[in-house]
């Protein structure tokens, strides 16, 4: 079993619905193929950088998924087969995206403590502030004094 | 261009010019690969902002020669570049309106 995304891009003057339908219809058809759905992420209507098949805009979906080697063919077969996918692209996570996947999520564990670290401290700092700030007027009245003697 | 001559320093200062030269050049060649400054692992193809980077006004990729990429990180580009254009995300060829 790998990691794999498919992204489509449906024909975005289709109804709501009808869109709803084309990406449960994937959905299901990837869970009665023994394949484990992560995530489906839609980006939504978007602008597409050239026409296809004589369209501006594209509703882009992107799906993630666990599955062996048969799902892609599966997936080419019902893209090409229905009309109201303008494009699809589906690949294998390689070696560098699942790196760099765990460097983020470490990334985003340690900044979630130090938040909670942080958090924490200013709560046990509150009375050091005030003494903080004691200290900084107190060096003000230095540099006045500094001031005076210099004129 | 015609330098002024000078009998007395003219060796002394075609070999500094020389010198001058070599080290001009090599600071203006140097140039980092910024995907190794910033420490990536993996170009991503969605986030087509970046890639628009490394690419000309007609849609080309730029050469390494030019963008100062390393070679491991080339090859990732152009692969994210590729997956991009076949989404619709960037365009093979970017007209030019005249």
């Amino acid at each position: 079993m790998a990691l794999y995304e498919t992204i489509f891009i449906l024909d975005s003057l289709l109804p709501p619905e009808e869109i709803d339908k084309q990406v449960d219809r994937v959905k299901e058809l990837l869970e009665t193929n023994n394949c484990k759905v992560i995530e489906i992420d839609r980006w939504g209507k978007r602008r597409l950088a050239y026409e296809i098949q004589k369209k501006q805009y594209g509703y882009y979906v992107v799906i993630e998924f666990d599955s062996d080697g048969t799902a892609p063919q599966l997936l080419s077969n019902e893209f090409n087969y229905n009309d109201k996918v303008l494009r699809y692209m589906t690949y294998r996570f390689n070696k560098n995206i699942i790196k760099d996947r765990a460097k983020s999520e470490l990334k985003a564990a340690k900044e979630t403590k130090e938040l909670e670290e942080k958090i924490d401290e200013k709560e046990a700092k509150v009375e050091p502030v005030i003494e903080a700030k004691k200290v900084e007027t107190a060096e003000e009245g230095k540099e006045t004094e500094n001031e005076k003697t210099n004129e | 261009m015609k330098r002024p001559m000078n009998k007395n320093t003219r060796n002394g200062r075609n070999a500094l010019n020389k010198q001058m030269d070599k080290k001009n050049f090599k600071i203006r060649r140097k140039r980092v690969c910024r995907f190794c400054t910033s420490n990536d692992i993996y170009i991503d193809f969605k986030n087509e902002k970046r890639l628009v980077r490394f690419l000309t006004e007609q849609g080309k990729i730029i050469p390494r020669r030019t963008s100062g990429n390393c070679a491991k990180h080339q090859r990732q580009l152009a692969l994210a570049i590729k997956r991009a254009r076949h989404l619709a995300l960037i365009p093979y060829v970017a007209d030019i309106a005249r």
